[in-house]
C-alpha cells in the first residue's frame, strides 16, 4: 500500500508532522492500527537501524526519526489498546548506579520501540535495589543494563547479584551494553546476552524471546 | 625540565616515547578519597596531583577530576556528587540542563572564571601546581570542547536533535559555549598553565563527518586560534571513537596532540600526522584493566608502540582509567616504553 510505504519513508526521513498526518489519514481510511505500526513505523525504523549500522545515519538523524515515530505512536496507542494489540514483549532499560550517560540507553529504547516492543525506562543512575523493585512491579521479559564507564560497568554485576538475591533471576533475562563492556564480560557476570550497538540489541532481544519477525 | 612531550609535539627525536595515561577520577585514589571529595576540595586535588606525579611518572600532569562538568556547572547545570565512600564519578544529571531553547542563549549567563562554580577551585589548584612543579613537568588544565559543553547545557539528546530541527539555534549555543571555553582557558594560560580540550560528544561514533565539519569545526578552530594568540603553541584536542573518519577535519582544527583511540586506525594516523607534522596519542585499550594482569598491559603497550614506526610525534596513552587501577599496570606501560627504546636502539 503506497500510503504505508510513504509513512515508512517519512519515519526514516524524520518528518515529524508528515508522519503524524499520515498516521491519522490511514486510521481514518480504515487501516488497522496494527498494520500502521508494523508496515509503517516498524518498517521505517528497521531501515533507520540498518542505516545506522552501515554508517549512513548518525545520532541526530536517528533522534529525528524517533521523534516522528513517537508522534505517530501517540496517535496510535489508544487504538492499539482498544484493539487489544499485543506487543512482542516488555523490555526494561536503565543505566546502572553511578552512570549518568544515557545516549546509548536511549538509542536502544528507540530501536526497541521501533521494533514494536513496550519499553519501561528507569533512566539514569539506577541502584540495584531500584532495578529489583521495578522488576517486581513491571515484570519485564528482558532487562537491558547500560554503562559507559569502566568504573560503573562493575555495577552491572552487583545489579545481577541483587536480582539473584531477590529470587527474580528466573523471571527476567538480562542483556548488557555500553562502550567498555563485551561478550566476555557478559559471560563473567552471568548476563544472558551482550549487544555491541542498538541495532544488535534488537536482534539479541528477539533471539532471547524467540520473536521471528 | 621534562621536555619529552614538547619534543613530541614538535615531532623532534627524543630519548623515549612520552607517556600520557588519562587519569581523572583515578587521581582521588592516590589520596584515599573519592572523586566527589577531591573534585570539591582544592587541597585534596593538589595533593592528588602531587601523588600522581610521584607515583605514575607520566610526562605531563592534568588539573581536573570530572572533565565536562566544571564549565556547565558554572553556568547553572546541577552536578550529582556522591556521599560517603561512593567512588562514582560526579556527573550532570538528566535534569541538569539549563538551556531550554525557547529564549535562545540570551537566558544563559556567561560565567566568570574567577567566581563561578568550581572554576576558581581548579584555577587555584593550577596556580599551586604550576608553582610547585611547573619547572619540572608540563602542566595542563582539562577543559570542555564546544560541542560537549553545548550538549551538557541543553542535555545530550535534546542538543543532538536541535542540530537537525534548529541548526541555527544549535550554532548559536555552540558559539556561546566557545566563548565560555575561551575565557576559562585564558584564565589558565595567564597562570602559565597549558590546556587540553575534550570533546567526546563530537565523536564520529555519534555525529557524521559532514556535521562535524559544519557544526563543530568552526567553533573549535576559533577556540584553538584564540589560545594560539595567547601564546599557547600546542593545544591538544581529545575526541574518542573512530576519529579516522574525521582525521582531515581534526587536523584542520589546528590542534596538536590529537587522539588515535583504540577504535581508530593507527596506520592512517601515522601516515597523515607524519605529513602534517602533528603529534598524536595512541590509546592502549584499558576497558578491562580491572581484570587483566600487568603482563597483559605490558604486551598491549608494546604492541601499540610497535605501531608507532618510530614516529617522533607518537605518544602512548590510555582511555580514562577507572578509579583504583593498579599502579603496577602503569609501571608495566612505562617498562614497555623502556623495552621499545632498547629494541629500537639495537636495530
Amino acid at each position: 500500500m503506497k500510503e504505508l510505504q510513504d509513512l515508512a519513508q517519512s519515519v526514516e526521513q524524520g518528518q515529524v508532522q508528515k508522519v503524524s498526518g499520515l498516521t491519522q489519514q490511514l486510521l481514518d481510511s480504515g487501516v488497522s492500527p496494527q498494520t500502521i505500526l508494523n508496515d509503517g513505523l516498524i518498517a521505517g525504523m528497521t531501515v533507520v537501524g540498518e542505516k545506522m549500522r552501515s554508517g549512513e545515519m548518525y545520532l541526530p538523524e536517528v533522534l529525528q526519526s524517533a521523534s516522528a515515530m513517537h508522534g505517530s505512536l501517540k496517535i496510535l496507542k489508544p487504538h492499539l489498546v482498544r484493539e487489544g494489540a499485543q506487543s512482542p514483549g516488555k523490555i526494561m532499560v536503565g543505566t546502572v548506579k553511578g552512570d549518568m550517560h544515557d545516549i546509548g540507553k536511549n538509542l536502544v529504547s528507540i530501536m526497541l520501540q521501533g521494533a514494536g516492543f513496550d519499553i519501561v525506562d528507569l533512566g539514569l543512575n539506577v541502584s540495584p535495589q531500584k532495578f529489583v523493585e521495578a522488576i517486581t512491579a513491571h515484570q519485564p521479559a528482558i532487562l537491558g543494563l547500560s554503562a559507559m564507564l569502566t568504573t560503573t560497568m562493575l555495577n552491572m554485576k552487583t545489579t545481577i547479584e541483587a536480582i539473584n538475591a531477590a529470587g527474580l533471576r528466573s523471571t527476567v533475562k538480562v542483556i548488557i551494553g555500553g562502550a567498555p563492556v563485551s561478550q566476555k564480560f557478559a559471560d563473567e557476570i552471568g548476563a544472558d546476552g551482550y549487544a555491541r550497538d542498538a541495532v544488535l540489541a534488537v536482534d539479541k532481544v528477539k533471539q532471547l524471546l524467540g520473536v521471528t519477525t | 625540565m621534562n621536555n619529552r612531550l614538547e619534543h613530541a609535539l614538535n615531532c623532534e627525536v627524543q630519548d623515549q616515547v612520552p607517556f600520557l595515561p588519562a587519569i581523572y577520577e583515578h587521581k582521588a585514589w592516590f589520596v584515599g578519597a573519592t572523586p566527589s571529595q577531591v573534585a570539591r576540595n582544592a587541597d585534596l586535588l593538589t595533593s592528588a596531583l602531587l601523588a600522581e606525579y610521584e607515583r605514575v611518572q607520566s610526562d605531563a600532569l592534568i588539573v581536573g577530576i570530572d572533565v565536562y562538568n566544571v564549565e556547565a556547572e558554572a553556568i547553572g547545570c546541577s552536578v550529582n556528587y556522591y556521599d560517603g565512600n561512593d567512588n562514582s564519578v560526579p556527573a550532570i544529571g538528566s535534569k541538569g540542563a539549563v538551556f531550554q531553547g525557547t529564549e535562545g542563549v540570551a537566558s544563559l549567563r556567561m560565567p566568570d572564571p574567577q567566581k563561578d562554580g568550581r572554576m576558581p577551585l581548579n584555577l587555584e589548584v593550577a596556580r599551586s601546581i604550576v608553582k610547585l612543579l611547573g619547572k619540572e613537568i608540563p602542566i595542563r588544565a582539562a577543559i570542555s570542547g564546544p560541542f560537549s559543553l553545548a550538549a551538557h547545557l541543553a542535555g545530550p539528546g535534546p542538543f543532538f536533535l536541535l542540530t537537525m530541527t534548529q541548526p541555527d539555534l544549535a550554532k548559536e549555543l555552540l558559539k556561546f559555549a566557545a566563548e565560555v571555553i575561551k575565557q576559562y582557558g585564558k584564565a589558565f594560560i595567564e597562570l602559565g598553565c597549558g590546556v587540553i580540550v575534550f570533546d567526546s560528544h563530537a565523536s564520529p561514533d555519534l555525529l557524521s563527518p559532514q556535521m562535524y565539519r559544519e557544526l563543530v569545526l568552526p567553533p573549535t578552530q576559533e577556540i584553538i586560534r584564540y589560545f594560539h594568540g595567547l601564546g599557547l603553541q600546542h593545544v591538544p584536542l581529545i575526541i574518542g571513537g573512530n576519529t579516522t573518519k574525521v582525521l582531515d577535519a581534526y587536523l584542520e582544527t589546528g590542534a596538536n596532540n590529537i587522539l588515535c583511540d583504540t577504535k581508530a586506525d593507527a596506520k592512517e594516523f601515522l601516515e597523515t600526522c607524519s605529513k602534517a607534522r602533528r603529534a598524536f596519542r595512541r590509546n592502549v585499550d584499558s576497558s578491562d584493566f580491572h581484570e587483566v594482569n600487568s603482563d597483559e598491559v605490558y604486551h598491549r603497550a608494546l604492541n601499540s608502540l610497535e605501531e608507532s614506526g618510530g614516529y617522533p610525534g607518537f605518544i602512548l596513552g590510555t582511555a580514562v582509567l577507572p578509579y583504583g587501577t593498579p599502579l603496577s599496570h602503569l609501571t608495566a606501560m612505562r617498562e614497555a616504553i623502556q623495552e621499545y627504546k632498547k629494541r629500537a636502539s639495537s636495530v
